[in-house]
């Protein structure tokens, strides 16, 4: 339990209003069935800076938040006194129209921002899920989040510029520049990209942007076998056509999709959705290569463009949460990407092994799976670690990206950190020596 | 320093000559003095310092031990690639050794369907396009220097190139390295596969300006060489108008791969140097690339003539095949060595700005020029803001390299001051250390000091580079360094 007079520090800081202390209300704020003793929703940066000191001096633990849609990511964490929220952040610094810079808060959700960066034609290049949920600026680049269109712009990594962080002893400081081009310094916003809030509080960040692309195009096609589907990908891949988006859907994904979105296609088959977005005619110039490409290789399929085309990628940007409400197992696995029909037929036997079900998106030019499994707990636990091994052995990585703590229990969250894990260990101890920040969630 | 003094000095520095030429063998160690001569700067020859011995290991373990031996004996060390780094980045440290991964050059895999190659640091920049150019792919980074400059230079400094305003910089194109730590140890960060669990020590060690160890291996990302390519040239009388033209190109969201400027007095250098047509009586001329699929290049390149036009170009035209790009392009990245013809010595400086901000910095430099009485001549990728105003000076002259760094110290703070940054792709290293406080606080530097203390926590490696002021692990001011509970505990050790 915080000392009354901890407490009564903390929403000096605040301001009660922006506090939350009774039970009932820090529910919806456990991490692992954790529950924080105190939630804070600061307005200014420097009363994130003033609580990180008070928990400095005190010791109390801090978990950062966003609007939480990636709270099950992680382990159990160690202990969780308070719950730093960073929603009211949400200013806009400033936007460069003509650069195309902007500089955010980062409890900004990414909805409301891509909206008004829209209104100058251009977005921020991420598509990652719970965007619907209010996803934050922050939380996304905290938990490194992406989504099909990674193939095309890649991660927040790759646009993540410049960023401003307050401390786990309350000190801000800055990394990276506001301009598109800068090599001065340590990159220090490759750091916090996917740093689990773990190494300090991301309040502000400032990105390159893109212009909205004009026009777009999907085409769905499904193959007679994976072989089929995989070899068409490959020649996709190897040719100068400019993909968006291309994800392998396995038939359990497909057929669920099919009904929500009156796809009328065949749900039994390996499915490829193969994205394009450019100038109208470079689109349709390259939809009719692609659909030419995946027909020769045994593909039947349909272009879907406007609304239809958009509640399609709406799905499976925000599979598999959208698609399942409930108790949730999802994982992401990296391999190569010639490697990706390996690890579906491992998925395919674990299936029929363990009696699960798996539904899979493969991002098919990056090699990330997205794996969403539904059984038996100790079935999915043994799944998984045979994934993992498997996964392991070709020299690829899984991580468990949700699920219930008994999961947790029985499989690794994050696997093997690999040889590095000496020196991500030291920067963690010097960015937070007291282990503050999320502890024992990541790198602790 | 007494005669006793020295010779044990003398006789500690043999030994340890001995320790490095058992580890490589003696064709590795190089101590004579005229040979030590070569490795005295990089391209930025106006800082020398001679090392005491430069080792040339041919693998990972080789770099290891001798980083193990220095370690045991506190010698600093600086990495080496081909040398043509312009921030003095792989200038000697008194006293220390020069490592150059010059025989480190083999390409290991080259892996097509999978789209990556993976590389020792010694191999030069274009022998990876080389090696996949028959297979329609190519590697995106292309510095000025890529016929020399090598992948382990390129990682260290986040070398940029001609076409990162579509493509990104090197670190858009590392996955992963091998490395060895400052006490030896020898580590794989990220690698062909994406997303490895954990920070992304990548993204550090790229740009780290070989700070935090020295990268023994690279895995490289390729991409699909474009299906169309058009390059357009247009003159200008003013280069605030070129500038303009930039701003107003990319506002109309047209993302070319490349733009480039050149002012009046680089157009005539180049023209005597290489010939690459380009008119001589022009204020500026700029060069816009744009590629993709076919189409999309045929729809942007009206938008890209329209927005020229509208910036008052005076001639425009399109190269019409292969042959008439390159010779455009053959200007370009000979602009640095073609202003020899114009001037004895010359100083490059690489601040960026915002892309708006181009016409009122070209005017600004301008007056610098006047108020200094030394001739500026600019050359640039402004489609990222990334200037290099070369000021050219006479060594020869009393006091005009002094005029020289002030000025280029001004130019610099108005390019922070317009909200950007000191050096966009030729790193801070030596020459630009005293600037780095222009752009960052204490606190910032603090900050970049404990991801160094966690690499590097005797300070050995390329010491006296980036941070404006010395910083130690447990400088004063700084928060206590606490002890970490391993070391606590006795199981391991960092000192």
């Amino acid at each position: 339990m915080l000392k009354k007079n901890i407490i009564n520090n903390l929403l000096r800081i605040v301001g009660e209003k922006n506090a939350l202390t009774e039970e009932a209300e820090l529910k919806s704020f456990s991490v692992d069935d954790v529950l924080p003793e105190i939630v804070l929703f600061p307005n200014e940066v420097e009363q994130v800076s003033e609580i990180m000191k008070l928990a400095s001096k005190e010791s109390l633990s801090v978990l950062p938040w966003g609007s939480g849609t990636k709270s099950a990511l992680g382990n159990k964490p160690d202990r969780a006194d308070i719950v730093l929220s960073t929603k009211n952040l949400d200013r806009i610094v400033e936007h460069g129209a003509s650069d195309l810079v902007t500089t955010t808060q980062c409890g900004i959700t990414l909805k409301k921002f891509q909206s008004i960066l829209n209104k100058e034609n251009q977005f921020l290049a991420l598509d990652p899920p719970h965007v619907g949920r209010k996803a934050t600026v922050g939380g996304i680049i905290a938990a490194n989040d992406s989504g099909p269109e990674r193939l095309r712009y890649g991660t927040a990594r790759e646009f993540l510029i410049g960023l401003k962080v307050v401390s786990a002893d309350g000190t801000i400081f800055k990394g990276g520049s506001k301009v598109v081009k800068n090599v001065a310094g340590y990159d220090l916003p490759k750091l916090y990209v996917g740093s689990l809030g773990t190494l300090g509080i991301i309040v502000e960040a400032t990105f390159r942007l893109y212009p909205v692309p004009e026009y777009s195009e999907t085409y769905l096609v499904s193959f007679p076998t994976l072989e089929d589907a995989h070899g068409a990908v490959m020649t996709l891949l190897n040719s100068d056509i400019v993909i968006t988006s291309l994800e392998i859907l396995n038939p359990e994904l497909i057929s669920s999709l099919a009904k929500r979105n009156d796809l009328d296609i065949k749900d039994d088959q390996y499915t490829l959705a193969i994205g394009i977005k450019n100038v109208e005619k470079a689109v349709k110039d390259q939809v009719s290569t692609v659909k030419t490409l995946c027909d020769q290789n045994g593909g039947k399929g349909k272009v879907i463009s406007g609304v239809q085309e958009e509640k399609f990628w709406d799905d499976i940007r925000d599979f598999p949460w959208k698609l399942f409400k409930t108790t949730r197992v999802v994982c992401k696995a990296s391999v190569l990407l010639t490697q990706i029909p390996q690890v579906l037929e491992t998925l395919k036997r674990l299936s029929d092994e363990n009696g699960i079900k798996t539904y899979i998106s493969a991002r098919a030019g990056n090699g990330i799976l997205i794996i969403s499994i539904k059984g038996e707990p100790s079935s999915m636990i043994e799944s998984l670690n045979s994934l993992r091994a498997f996964v392991s052995s070709i020299g690829g990585h899984l991580i468990i990206q949700e699920a219930p703590c008994e999961i947790k229990a029985g499989v690794s969250v994050w696997g093997d950190f690999g040889s590095g894990l000496g020196i991500m260990k030291k920067i963690k101890f010097n960015f937070d020596p007291d282990n503050l920040l999320n502890p024992g969630r990541f790198i602790t | 320093m007494t005669t006793q003094h020295k010779s044990k000095s003398l006789s500690r520095k043999e030994k340890f000559r001995d320790r490095l030429i058992e580890i490589i063998g003696a064709d590795g160690v190089i101590s004579s003095d005229d040979e030590l001569i070569a490795y005295e700067c990089d391209a930025l020859t106006g800082y020398r310092i001679k090392p005491i011995f430069v080792v040339l290991p041919n693998s990972a373990e080789e770099v290891s031990a001798v980083i193990k031996e220095c370690y045991k004996e506190n010698i600093p060390y600086v990495p080496r690639g081909a040398g043509t780094g312009l921030s003095g980045g792989a200038l000697p440290t008194e006293e220390g050794i020069v490592i150059s991964l010059s025989r480190m050059n083999k390409i290991l895999d080259v892996d097509i369907p999978n789209q990556r190659v993976v590389v020792e640091p010694g191999v030069v920049n274009l022998w990876v396009t080389d090696a996949v150019s028959s297979s329609g792919y190519y590697y995106a980074p292309d510095p000025s220097s890529q016929i020399v400059c090598t992948i382990g230079g390129n990682v260290a400094e986040n070398s940029g190139g001609v076409h990162c305003l579509k493509y990104g910089v090197t670190t858009n194109h590392v996955l992963g390295v091998e490395m060895v730590l400052p006490d030896g140890e020898i580590i794989e960060v990220g690698g062909k596969t994406l997303d490895h669990p954990g920070y992304d020590l990548t993204g550090l060690v790229v740009g780290s300006e070989g700070l935090l160890g020295v990268v023994t291996k690279v895995a490289l990302k390729i991409i699909n060489k474009p299906e169309a390519v058009k390059t357009l040239f247009a003159s200008f009388d003013h280069i605030e108008d070129a500038g303009a033209a930039v701003s107003g190109i990319t506002v109309r969201g047209v993302i070319p791969a490349g733009m480039e400027i050149m002012d009046s007095f680089c157009i005539r250098a180049v023209e005597e140097a290489v010939g690459a047509g380009y008119p001589v009586d022009a204020g500026a001329i700029l060069l816009v690339e744009l590629d993709g699929p076919t189409a999309e290049v045929e729809a942007l390149l009206p938008i890209v003539e329209e927005v020229l036009k509208e910036n008052n170009a005076i001639q425009i035209k399109v190269a019409k095949d292969a042959k008439e790009r390159e010779l455009l392009w053959k200007g370009r990245k000979n602009a640095f060595p073609a202003m020899g013809r114009i001037s004895s010595d010359y100083y490059v400086q690489d601040g960026v700005i915002p892309r708006s901000k181009l016409a009122e910095v070209l005017g600004e430099i301008g007056e610098l020029s006047k108020k200094y009485g030394l001739r500026v001549a600019n050359v640039f990728h402004a489609g990222d803001g990334n200037l290099h105003p070369l000021v050219l000076y006479d060594s020869s002259k009393e006091g005009d390299l002094d005029k020289t760094l002030e000025l280029s110290g001004e130019i610099l703070q108005v390019c922070v001051d317009k909200g950007g940054s000191i050096t966009g792709e030729h790193g801070v290293g030596h020459d630009k250390k005293r600037f780095l406080s222009l752009m960052f606080d204490e606190e910032d530097l603090d900050a970049m000091n404990l991801v160094r203390c966690a690499f590097d926590v005797k300070g050995l490696c390329n010491p006296g580079k980036l941070f404006p002021t010395p910083r130690t692990c447990v400088e004063p001011g700084m928060k206590p360094f606490k002890e970490h509970p391993l070391q606590k505990a006795g199981l391991g050790e960092m000192y």
